[in-house]
């Protein structure tokens, strides 16, 4: 078999993209919105019309490791973004409301009322995005401990909800949630 | 599940329908762009337009002539509507993770719209929510609170009725422990009264008395002795019968239903649910009734006796009731707090045990140790701070409703000692108060006691009601398989809005080999799982033999089929038994020779139990190899017309691999044959190969003609090769 086979390169080269990380800066990237609510990216002489965002550690470092991808060529990376803060404020803007747009895990602020029946408990709170109700299976894993006081709680629909820090909710709204903790 | 939801009129009027404009779908976002929880916005699909409505008015339209194609994306704990209009991409709108399944379904018929035809698409999938009173219905799609409420007591008479004779019985006895409990301080009056306080008391009376309250003593013990007999073996039996009835229905779900839960939740309906109401039977419902009867009687015949003191007894009966009630909340509590703890250092041993190989190679023992120390410590101090309330608590309910027995005392004591009443019927009174307050903290625990048993009862019925699958009236063709598969547009998901397969169209001839190959995650393996029938298809159809799979008769389908799967799963038994698990009523002979044709013959000779070796829980005396062969030997031990095999290799050795396709192929011969496998030499036999990539059929054909295609396929034998190459290079 001839060593420079036109297949072998190519998985030599996807080999070399698998391994290689690229970072994006200000220096070498360029975001831009599109008509379409989305953005493009122009990123080491090559045009993405549409980028996506992926967090690496969504629940402990939200706004470092940021994945960017191509939607058309099977979600491939592009390159990473170390540190969010190191764009230029209009891109950084940008970014983040694309984060907002895939990312929809509200945290819960406030417990309202917790209520158990036939199996299903019953939700009642305040969170970032505002008032909800929601709804758990309690024989399923619901409720995962993902810190001692960090919480992530999944309802029936797989609709996601977060709470920070367990502790900082006052005594009254921690009794409501013991027997999940 | 509704994709049509109402629009107000004045909306209706806002949207300004154009001629033959027609309103196809309407349903809900309530996400907003900026990602608050809204409850205003709608999304209605006309044959012509998308239009976004929030608060009655319209924000945006999108005329569907633009749109070439519209999907729902799924994003995390969410998802979005983006459509292609030319080459740009537009965001139509968001919503959260409950409208991700209308979504798909929305993108669907938006698709047939903007496609120029007219045929609406319908979710067969079931609401999550009751549309009356809110809650979450049940895995049957029933309410538990509307549909069932009234329903307990006829449900729980239905559990009940087919041992009606027995609860005959009981209940009499029931009757008979409730009179002697009456009469026994009825006799100490008449001793004390009668015998004792009197001067001249006849003492054969007395003996009479005495003996009296001998028998009653006596007969109550006999009584609860043969009442908790009937009623163990009433709550044992009935829990039997519906464990049987659990796991034999349990059997005949579809596996998603299985797949669905943890292990451990199935487990407990049958264990703990069934356990539930064993105890209910036997330590309230045989009870129950006595203890009703009980409390009346006393409390008529307090009134009766002196009505005055009565109601002065009773004054402490709300205090009890109130403490215990207040109490149990917190009780509840604290208990269940401590079964999770003790759950939590329950599985942290779990996790560090069967991962020990690891702990011990990356040399973390003492990190280990200081985990499983703070969740040990964190438990005993909950247990204690328990135990603690706990021996505070009880003693001080005691107390209050002990001091209502003082009071009747003091009441009492005076009007003896006035001689207004005899000291007879005070002690009398008192043993009555006693054993009201008995029965009141006894019953104060009866809500529960039915709470827990209602909660029970729903469970199993929540699986009870689950339809069966494949058990409809039709699936009842018995046929023999000659082995023509087709796939006719077929599409499957495990959720739906996530498809794995998406419009799959072959046809296989009888006796054709089939090798299927594809990157990890592309289908392959769900493809293999609805030839088995282990899922339904979503659309089209899957016939077997121009039948289609869902009217076969399960049973006698599944004795046609071989399979070997990429994990192999030995159950615990003999090396013998698990061959036979397909038929168990092969011969010797015939193990032998399957064992021979899989190659595992030679090493089942070498143990020392031969055939009748004992492989544990998982097999885990035999190595993945072995394991595999048995599996193999028990795939073609019933002569299947039907072979399935997905990587049924792939854990073997290369000389032992050889040897088996050796086997395999005077095995297949003649037969369908279904076979995945990574290393495509696996495959070499195959009459046709079909390349599943993103989530569809990509390629189809033989190897040759693959090979030319230069496709996919193409690409991955040459890497194949190219590794070897490399290799021996």
């Amino acid at each position: 078999m001839r060593k420079n086979d036109n297949i072998t390169n190519e998985y030599q080269e996807t080999v070399d993209q698998m391994i290689r990380t690229e970072r994006i800066d200000k220096s070498n990237a360029k975001f831009e919105k599109t008509e379409g609510g989305f953005l493009k990216l122009s990123f080491k002489g090559k045009e993405y019309p549409r980028v996506k965002v992926v967090r690496l550690f969504p629940f402990t470092e939200p706004d470092r490791y940021l994945s960017v991808r191509d939607p058309g060529n099977k979600d491939r990376e592009i390159g990473l973004i170390e540190n969010l803060h190191d764009l230029d404020a209009a891109t950084e803007e940008e970014i983040k409301k694309q984060l907002n747009l895939y990312y929809f895990t509200p945290v819960i602020t406030k417990v309202i009322n917790i209520k158990s029946e036939y199996g299903y408990a019953y939700f009642h709170v305040m969170t970032d995005c505002g008032e909800c109700r929601f709804t758990i299976n309690m024989g399923s894993n619901a409720v995962v401990r993902l810190s001692d006081t960090r919480l992530l709680i999944t309802d029936l629909d797989d609709n996601r909800f977060e709470i920070r820090d367990v502790l900082a909710l006052t005594q009254k709204e921690q009794r409501k949630l013991d027997l999940f903790l | 599940m509704n994709l049509k939801y109402d629009i107000s009129p004045e909306v209706k009027q806002k949207l300004n329908l154009r001629g033959e404009e027609r309103i196809y779908y309407s349903i809900p976002y309530d996400v907003s762009d900026e990602g608050k929880w809204i409850s205003d916005g709608m999304l209605i699909v006309t044959t012509l337009r998308v239009v976004l409505v929030r608060a009655g008015e319209v924000e945006k339209s999108y005329d569907l002539k633009d749109i070439v194609k519209t999907r729902a994306e799924v994003t995390v704990g969410g998802g979005m509507l983006i459509a292609r209009m030319g080459e740009k991409e537009q965001y139509i709108t968001r919503y959260s993770a409950k409208h991700r399944t209308r979504y798909a379904y929305i993108a669907r018929g938006m698709n047939i719209l903007s496609r120029g035809r007219s045929e609406e698409v319908e979710s067969k999938e079931k609401e999550k929510i009751c549309p009356t009173c809110h809650r979450a219905l049940s895995e049957s799609g029933k309410c538990p609170h509307c549909d069932k409420q009234g329903g307990f007591f006829k449900n729980f008479m239905k559990m009940i009725e087919p041992y009606w004779e027995r609860i005959l019985w009981i209940n009499v006895l029931m009757l008979l422990a409730a009179g002697v409990t009456l009469a026994n301080p009825h006799l100490q009056r008449i001793l004390v009264d009668d015998v004792l306080k009197k001067a001249d008391g006849d003492i054969r009376m007395g003996i009479l008395c005495l003996f009296g309250m001998f028998v009653l003593g006596a007969g109550i013990v006999v009584i609860n002795v043969a009442k908790s007999y009937y009623c163990t073996r009433l709550g044992a039996r009935i829990a039997k019968d519906i464990r049987e009835r659990l796991f034999d229905h349990l059997q005949k779900l579809p596996l998603q239903f299985v797949n669905d839960r943890r292990p451990g939740e199935l487990m407990n309906r049958v264990v703990n649910d069934t356990g539930h109401i064993r105890e209910f039977m036997q330590d309230t419902f045989c009870n129950m009734f006595t203890v009703a009867f009980i409390f009346v009687a006393v409390v008529l015949y307090m009134l009766y006796l002196n009505w005055k003191m009565a109601l002065l007894s009773f004054l402490f009966v709300p205090v009890g009731v109130w403490m215990t009630m207040a109490f149990r909340k917190s009780i509840h509590r604290r208990f269940h707090l401590q079964y999770l703890k003790e759950d939590d250092v329950s599985s942290n041993l779990q996790d560090v045990l069967s991962g020990m190989r690891v702990v011990k190679s990356y040399g973390k023992e003492e990190r280990e140790k200081d985990r499983f120390n703070e969740l040990s410590d964190e438990y005993a101090r909950v247990a204690w701070n328990n135990e603690r309330f706990w021996a505070l608590f009880n003693p001080a309910v005691h107390l209050t409703l002990g001091s209502g027995v003082f009071l009747v005392l003091l009441y009492g004591g005076s009007k003896v000692i006035n001689e207004e009443m005899t000291a007879g019927m005070l002690m009398q009174f008192m043993t009555y108060t006693t054993m009201l307050y008995q029965y009141v903290q006894w019953m104060t625990n009866m809500p529960r006691q039915i709470t827990n048993l209602i909660a029970s009862m729903e469970r199993i019925n929540d699986v009870m009601n689950q339809e069966e699958y494949g058990h409809g009236e039709e699936a009842d063709e018995k046929i023999e398989i000659v082995g023509k598969v087709e796939f006719q547009h077929a599409s499957f998901g495990y959720k739906s809005y996530e498809p794995v397969l998406e419009d799959i169209n072959l046809t296989v001839k009888p006796g054709e080999m089939i090798g299927i190959v594809g990157p990890s995650g592309a289908g392959k393996s769900t493809l293999i799982n609805l030839l088995m029938g282990l899922y339904e298809i979503d659309d089209g159809a899957l016939l077997i033999d121009g039948v289609p799979i869902e009217k076969l008769e399960r049973e006698h389908f599944h004795q046609q089929i071989g399979v070997v799967l990429q994990e192999t799963f030995l159950f615990s038994g003999t090396i013998l038994n698990n061959i036979r698990f397909a038929k168990p009523d092969a011969t010797y002979e015939e193990v032998v020779e399957a064992a021979k044709l899989a190659n595992a013959h030679e090493f089942i000779s070498k143990m020392a139990d031969g055939y009748n070796t004992y492989v544990g829980e998982k097999g885990f005396t035999l190595s993945g190899g072995e394991r595999q062969r048995i599996a193999i030997a028990r795939a073609i031990l019933t002569q299947p017309k039907l072979l399935i095999l997905d990587e049924a290799t792939a854990s073997l050795d290369t000389e032992s691999e050889f040897m088996i396709q050796q086997a395999l192929e005077r095995l297949i011969s003649g037969r369908t044959t279904f076979a995945i496998a990574h290393r495509l030499s696996t495959l070499k036999n195959a009459d046709r190969l079909i390349v599943i990539d993103d989530h569809k059929i990509a390629e189809a054909g033989t190897h040759e003609e693959l090979v030319e295609q230069k496709g996919l396929y193409y690409r991955l034998v040459k890497a194949q090769l190219e590794m070897q190459a490399s290799k021996g290079a």
